[in-house]
């Protein structure tokens, strides 16, 4: 099986192509043959995992590109990393296109829904298995294509426009970075293949210095793509998307891709330690720095889009302290349950057509399935005991205490505080309380049964933490270790997990403290937050606008300098010219045969002349 | 007559097939004919690739006239030959044209007769151009070229079509000028003007300081045509103001005689003294790459934001050949027919906009997906391919020549590659605000969608885009020999 397993992306392929070329004519069966083909994608994946137990790695190159002596090629590699990941993705994704049946029914441009879903699918299957990186820059822009497409899909909505295009951008800033360091690469190890770029830093082929700086560029790819700060912005914009989109590229998978792109290349942030530093600081920063943002949002997919940001500085926290296994893991656990969390929240925002948290206030109590499913997701992300967030975050807690991160232990312990603070607000407010919006519609099954898949994936995913680190062990070699922590820090983290949700149950379901009296008293700091520590403005106020000013500048140049210029030449032109406008007759042939024969004359004119000069 | 022969003349058919026609016969039928004149050349070009397959090489040569003066014998012949880079334009030109005579068939109105036969003088100069193995033939079929182009700019264009007409012919007539002058300074040295014989004479003789002189030469008269900031003023009028089938041809093709030029005159013919440009050219390209970004940034007219877009890509050219290595002519090769695709695809799509909408301003425009889908689509794929987006031929041949620069010249490769972060940010801000948003805004509520029959153009080249983005060797086996001895030339 596994020796098919290039297949896998073509499927979504075909589903993309069919449905982009006969879309309009195949209507509500459009969801049908998305699923279907997809489903085939994960029929096969299992496939591939089957054999994966016994294959530790298989790779399978042709060639794409010659230049001269060089020779790009495409492929597919299939190690136990990428086996996750094809697992993640398709199953993840499966369940989005199934869920999506229900979520977008009543939209009558569904079958482009349905086509951007599954280029996204291929994209993102295509990016987990390239087996260099030119084919994961490829399938990297081309998934940026897909989330642009789909945070765009409502094109109507003017907020929908500038969303999708700032994500594209925001995301093609990184992409300069990821670019210019796979050619720096590329320049200093003759391949891009990640095999022989392992063997070529194993034989220290690279100055440190070098490595440092292409490891540093790989990672502003990432910080794009997953929403690190300082590229984070235009992530919180992209829930402009429809919901179930939110879900599988804004939350499991695409923004998980520069996490993957860092386990992917592990072996040359190894090879560097500033590098590895700059990935857990900036990680850790991103971590907290989003968590405080969730606090205060008032908009339901908001709160878990900043969520999101945060998770992810964790999980890069954790590759950049050494803890390739629990960054790995977290990422795994995060696509669960945070796919789970935005599939309920979609179906808050099906059923009850609205999203503002505080107006919602309690109506979601109406939909006990997704109230349930929320709740396990809420546990999980806030790292409830033996739901499977415990288990990841705990593994990050013990390789930051391995590399002695006291600090960044400290910041991840008060960012895990305040997830289950923020986290339980939203699902306080949300379910509980008054309630008195009755639901408009109710969520069919096919939105519910993939929200409690996912739920039973949300609470047992924890316990393979062990198997999940064999797993990577046996083809990526030592690096794949999972930490265990000691005694006291699973206590500490615990507390501090059922800490906030104390905290969070007191202010915002028995209203015990009060929060308009916080609001005042830290007014200042409210707004900050509120305003997303106007990160945006400041970006409207400098780069936005000094790349104006220089378009203007140059504006400038080309009206007077550069059109004077001309002006002037074309002006000494035409003097010349009317002096011999005499010889103007008007007829378009005799200026054909004139400028033909003056042509000839002079050519022959030099011609004969030649031997002289 | 040889195959390359009749290729080159076959144009003449169509010419032959339009001037048969009265000029009051119906406009229908002159149009029907256009098309047949069209796809004559474009089937030939096309045995011509199948023949250059199976012998990697075509040429044909009849002794024209010899010379002898002083020490030296002089001589001019009439010789042509392809290449994999020569035959690559030449499909493209033959596409191109085939593809503007069909946009043409909506959009020509006035007096097509006439249209069409400087359509096919113009075809035939260019074809001329790309076959032509020595300097003279190149010269007089470049010449050629110059004077239909300015009665189609003139005649059939837009608001300032006379003021863009005049501006074409005075600063490419400047260029041909200088051309002119460097080539009979080399013939005048080596005594012939065939490309291969002068750079075998040019590697006997260690005369740098000519050489330089000459190249300054080329670079400024290849300038024009490609064109190299300052030399593009023109060049931004006739997007603007000629008729959106002829900029078709024009962005497509013609302005692709620059960077051949650049390529087949400067390292073609000297090898070891272009090197000593490279750094020029780098930054000569970086400025095309952002000034011209920085313009399309700002731009109200969609045609001026192509424009500046074809200016922007110009620059990512000249850093392939700064690149002065086989990635980097390769990439600049892959993008001379990558954009030529691509603007052509534009501007047709262009085309369909104006004949619905009579506008391109980008103020007046807006929310037009609701009623012109497809359309919009089409304008989305064409700015993806613009910005380079993977399994689309612009990233191809950005990747190459990014590669190229990069192994001497890093730094001016890392500054370029900041460029597309600003591609992706003029074609986006152009095509959301035309397509996306209120359907309120737009004011063309019950605009046509883009018909069935002018469906097939676009699609011809949004599948070429395609294949090239997807499958590259399919275009770089053709261009594997041309490229060695372009780089081997120079010793490496």
């Amino acid at each position: 099986m596994i020796s098919f397993a290039w297949l896998i992306p073509l499927f979504p392929l075909i589903s993309f192509m069919v449905l982009i070329l006969s879309g309009k004519k195949l209507k509500n069966a459009s969801g049908y043959l998305a699923i279907l083909l997809t489903g085939i994608s994960f029929l096969l994946t299992i496939g591939v995992l089957l054999d994966l137990r016994t294959i530790t790695e298989f790779e399978v190159i042709w060639p794409w590109l010659t230049v001269g002596e060089i020779e790009f090629q495409a492929g597919a590699l299939i190690n136990p990393l990428n086996g996750l990941m094809l697992f993640v993705v398709s199953f993840v994704s499966l369940l989005i296109h199934i869920y999506s049946l229900g979520y977008m029914g009543e939209d009558d441009r569904k079958s482009s829904y349905f086509a951007y879903l599954s280029l996204f699918t291929f994209a993102m299957l295509g990016l987990v298995m390239s087996p260099n990186l030119l084919q994961f820059y490829m399938f990297w822009e081309l998934v940026g294509l897909g989330s642009f497409l789909l945070i765009g899909f409502y094109l109507y909505k003017e907020s929908a426009k500038k969303a999708a295009r700032k994500a594209f951008i925001m995301t093609r800033i990184g992409d300069a970075g990821l670019l210019i360091g796979l050619i720096l690469l590329f320049w200093q190890t003759k391949t891009l293949s990640f095999l022989e770029i392992f063997q070529a830093i194993e034989q220290q082929k690279l100055a440190p210095g070098m490595i440092t700086l292409i490891a540093i560029l790989l990672f502003i790819g990432a910080v794009g793509k997953s929403g690190q700060f300082p590229l984070h912005t235009w992530l919180p914009d992209a829930m402009e998307g429809p919901t179930p989109v939110s879900a599988l590229i804004h939350a499991a998978t695409m923004v998980a891709a520069g996490v993957y792109l860092v386990a992917a290349t592990y072996p040359l942030f190894l090879a560097s330690e500033w590098a590895l530093i700059i990935v857990s600081v900036i990680g850790a920063f991103t971590a907290i720095f989003a968590a405080t943002i969730g606090l205060v949002q008032d908009d339901l997919k908001r709160v878990l889009a900043y969520s999101t940001v945060s998770q992810l500085g964790y999980m890069m926290l954790a590759l950049g302290a050494g803890g390739y296994v629990a960054g790995v893991f977290h990422l795994t656990t995060h696509a669960f349950f945070k796919a789970l969390l935005f599939l309920a929240a979609g179906s808050v925002i099906f059923a009850l057509k609205n999203q503002h948290i505080k107006q919602i206030a309690g109506s979601g109590k109406h939909l006990a399935v997704t109230k349930w499913t929320f709740l396990i997701g809420t546990l999980a992300i806030s790292g409830f005991p033996l739901l499977s967030g415990s288990f990841s975050k705990e593994a990050i807690f013990a390789a930051l205490l391995e590399d002695g991160q006291y600090g960044l232990l400290a910041v991840a312990l008060f960012t895990a505080f305040l997830t289950s603070v923020y986290m339980f607000r939203l699902y306080f407010l949300v379910f509980h309380g008054k309630g008195e919006d009755k639901p408009e519609r109710t969520v069919p099954l096919c939105m519910n049964g993939p929200m409690v898949i996912l739920a039973v994936f949300a609470v047992i995913a924890g316990f393979f933490g062990s198997q999940l680190a064999d797993w990577l062990a046996g083809g990526q070699g030592s690096f794949a270790v999972l930490h265990h922590s000691p005694t006291w820090l699973i206590f500490l983290a615990t507390l501090v997990s059922l800490g906030g949700i104390v905290l969070a149950y007191y202010i915002y379901l028995r209203k015990q403290i009060n929060q308009e009296e916080w609001k005042e008293t830290f007014s200042s700091t409210y707004t900050i937050l509120y305003n997303k520590y106007f990160i945006d403005e400041f970006y409207e106020n400098t780069i936005l606008y000094s790349t104006r000013a220089i378009s203007y500048l140059i504006f400038y140049i080309e009206k007077y300098v550069v059109e004077t210029a001309m002006a002037f030449v074309s002006g000494t032109i035409k003097a010349i010219g009317t002096r011999g406008s005499r010889l103007q007759t008007g007829q378009v042939q005799t200026y054909g045969t004139v400028a033909l024969l003056g042509l000839a004359a002079i050519v022959l004119f030099f011609v004969v002349k030649g031997g002289y000069m | 007559m040889g195959l390359l022969s009749l290729l080159l003349f076959s144009p003449m058919i169509g010419l032959l097939l339009i001037s048969i026609l009265t000029k009051n016969s119906d406009h229908k039928s002159i149009h029907r004919y256009a098309v047949l004149g069209g796809i004559i050349p474009l089937v030939i070009s096309w045995v011509a690739y199948i023949q250059f397959q199976g012998h990697n090489q075509l040429a044909e040569r009849v002794s024209w006239f010899s010379y002898q003066g002083g020490q030296q014998s002089f001589v001019i012949d009439y010789e042509l030959a392809l290449n994999g880079f020569r035959l690559a334009l030449i499909l493209l030109t033959t596409l191109i044209v085939m593809l503007a005579i069909l946009a043409s068939v909506k959009q020509i109105t006035k007096n097509p007769r006439l249209f069409y036969q400087w359509l096919f003088v113009l075809e035939l100069g260019i074809l001329g151009v790309f076959a032509s193995d020595n300097m003279f033939l190149f010269f007089f079929f470049f010449e050629l070229t110059l004077i239909p182009m300015f009665f189609l700019i003139g005649k059939w264009g837009h608001v300032e079509r006379e003021e863009a007409a005049y501006k074409y012919v005075i600063y490419n007539g400047l260029g041909s000028a200088v051309l002119l002058i460097a080539i009979v300074a080399v013939f005048a040295q080596a005594g012939t003007t065939n490309f291969e014989a002068v750079q075998a004479y040019m590697a006997q003789r260690d005369d740098m300081a000519f050489q330089v002189g000459v190249l300054i030469a080329f670079l400024v008269a290849f300038g024009v045509k490609l064109p190299i900031i300052p030399l593009h003023s023109w060049m931004v009028s006739v997007h603007v103001y000629a008729p959106p089938a002829v900029v078709m041809i024009h962005a497509g093709v013609l302005l692709k005689i620059g960077a051949y030029g650049l390529l087949q005159f400067g390292s073609g013919m000297f090898p070891d003294a272009f090197p000593v440009f490279a750094v020029t050219i780098a930054v000569l390209g970086l400025i095309n790459l952002l000034y011209g970004a920085f313009l399309a940034l700002i731009q109200d007219d969609l045609r001026k934001v192509f424009a500046y877009a074809s200016v922007s890509h110009m620059g990512i050219i000249l850093l392939g050949i700064a690149g002065m290595n086989t990635a980097g002519y390769q990439g600049a090769i892959f993008q001379t027919i990558s954009h030529g695709l691509i603007s052509a695809l534009l501007f047709y799509l262009v085309g369909i906009l104006i004949l619905r909408t009579g506008t391109t301003n980008l103020k007046k425009l807006g929310g037009m997906w609701t009623a012109a889908p497809v359309l919009s689509g089409l304008f989305l794929t064409g700015a993806l391919a613009g910005l380079g987006l993977p399994g689309m031929s612009g990233f191809v041949s950005e990747f190459m020549a990014f590669v190229g620069v990069f192994e001497q010249l890093p730094l001016f490769g890392a500054v370029g590659v900041i460029g597309i972060i600003l591609t992706v940010v003029y074609f986006l801000r152009a095509i959301l605000n035309m397509t996306f948003g209120d359907p309120r805004k737009n004011k063309y509520e019950k605009m046509a969608d883009i018909g069935k029959g002018e469906l097939f153009p676009a699609g011809v080249l949004v599948a070429f885009i395609i294949l090239i983005g997807v499958y590259p060797d399919s275009l770089s086996q053709l261009l594997q020999i041309t490229l060695e001895t372009l780089v081997t030339g120079m010793g490496g």
